[in-house]
């Protein structure tokens, strides 16, 4: 069982502590959750169905990483206030040229602010690569929905203001608080 | 901008992260070009998203450092003789350890076979000395085979002891075979038998409300 356990551990790690860094604020939360999943997998080895290994270590690590949050949110709700100041006046000092680097550290940031299921959606599929399949299979979902909330999670993240304030600077459109024509705003003019 | 060209934007925007994911047929893929070619608000809102996505398939791979997992190691170590499954023997969990990861039909044949093995060998030394007739017909080859092999008392608790192990075993395999054949050959025409009794229920029910004069 140890070497077989540590041989999951090892194949599994990198996709278990990636998935909870790009979901949660703190390195040391995205520590916790990797820590929690692999004793989850621990105290499981016997009841669990190794062929399904990868989908129920995710299953595991999404739960957590949801907890997390929850957790995380009362106690940053106020912090958080002052953090998107601090953007704001960031965002007069860029420069014209996309700073990659910027784009994406707040990239990083705006995923972190989405909501589940949006967030582990899109974290799941595009940074990390997952298959439909192996996203339907942990969050237990039907493959369309996880299509049409990849989608939607895709939209939420390029509403993010300082994202999209980034990108106009860098095409010279000038920062103003009207958005340039977004889908929301579309809707909102056809209603 | 007239609402028409709005509406057009707004199903245009729509399919952004489609014609992205390169899941346009290629009609509306060319419906879709045409119309960001033409037009400069969603010709900016693609080269946003397609910025995006870019960018988000070029995030780096987050390692793992070691320290991460140093408590889960220890976990490991500390917990081993307390957490893993208590198995009779060191050769028994190694032999669960590499059955579990043989394939299928190794995993069933190897307890029969190592049981017919552990039966052949301690069979003349269990059996052997009580059965009188054969003795008195044979007794001079009996004799011979004696003298050859000689068991104790103690090889022979020990012998007795090892087969219970393994017949142990064997029933532990037996029994997981049971419920795998039980959920493909049981359950199943079980819970079809069953779904169709209910169907048949309500659709006794059902004429039963339409024929109400009520």
């Amino acid at each position: 069982m140890i070497p077989q356990y540590r041989q999951a551990v090892d194949q599994h790690r990198q996709r278990i502590f990636s998935f909870a860094h790009y979901s949660l604020r703190a390195k040391e939360d995205a520590e916790d959750v990797t820590q929690e999943v692999f004793i989850k997998l621990w105290q499981h080895w016997q009841k669990i169905d190794h062929s399904k290994l990868g989908g129920w270590l995710m299953r595991v690590a999404h739960n957590a990483v949801i907890d997390q949050v929850r957790k995380n949110k009362s106690a940053n709700s106020q912090q958080d206030d002052y953090a998107e100041v601090e953007e704001q006046a960031e965002e007069i000092d860029e420069g014209r040229q996309l700073d990659q680097a910027a784009f994406k550290q707040q990239l990083m940031e705006a995923i972190k602010e989405l909501d589940d299921p949006f967030r582990s959606i899109i974290v799941m599929r595009d940074v990390q690569g997952l298959s439909y399949a192996e996203i339907r299979e942990t969050l237990d979902m039907s493959e369309s929905q996880v299509k049409v909330y990849l989608h939607r999670s895709r939209r939420k993240l390029r509403e993010n203001k300082t994202l999209r304030n980034l990108f106009n600077v860098s095409v010279g459109k000038p920062v103003t608080d009207k958005e340039s024509l977004t889908l929301s705003t579309v809707k909102a003019t056809n209603e | 901008m007239s609402t028409n060209s709005e509406s057009q934007c707004y199903f245009i925007q729509l399919q952004i992260d489609s014609f992205v994911d390169g899941e346009l047929s290629s009609a509306q893929r060319e419906v879709f070009m045409s119309h960001v070619h033409t037009c400069e608000d969603c010709g900016r809102e693609l080269q946003y998203a397609q910025t995006v996505h870019d960018a988000i398939l070029d995030l780096p791979v987050i390692n793992c450092d070691e320290n991460v997992l140093e408590p889960i190691h220890r976990l490991v170590n500390n917990g081993h003789e307390s957490a893993a499954p208590a198995r009779s023997s060191s050769l028994w969990t190694a032999l669960g350890d590499w059955l579990g990861s043989a394939p299928m039909f190794v995993r069933y044949a190897m307890p029969v076979v190592a049981v017919a093995v552990l039966a052949i060998a301690i069979w003349p030394a269990v059996f052997g000395p009580t059965q009188d007739a054969p003795q008195v017909a044979s007794q001079e080859v009996q004799t011979v085979d004696m003298q050859q092999v000689t068991y104790g008392p103690e090889d022979i608790q020990q012998a007795l002891l090892d087969l219970n192990l393994a017949i142990d075993y064997l029933n532990e395999v037996s029994q997981r075979t049971e419920v795998m054949i039980g959920d493909r050959f049981l359950v199943t025409p079980l819970q079809d038998s069953l779904n169709a009794s209910f169907e048949r229920a309500m659709e006794r029910n059902r004429d039963a409300l339409l024929d109400d004069p009520i």
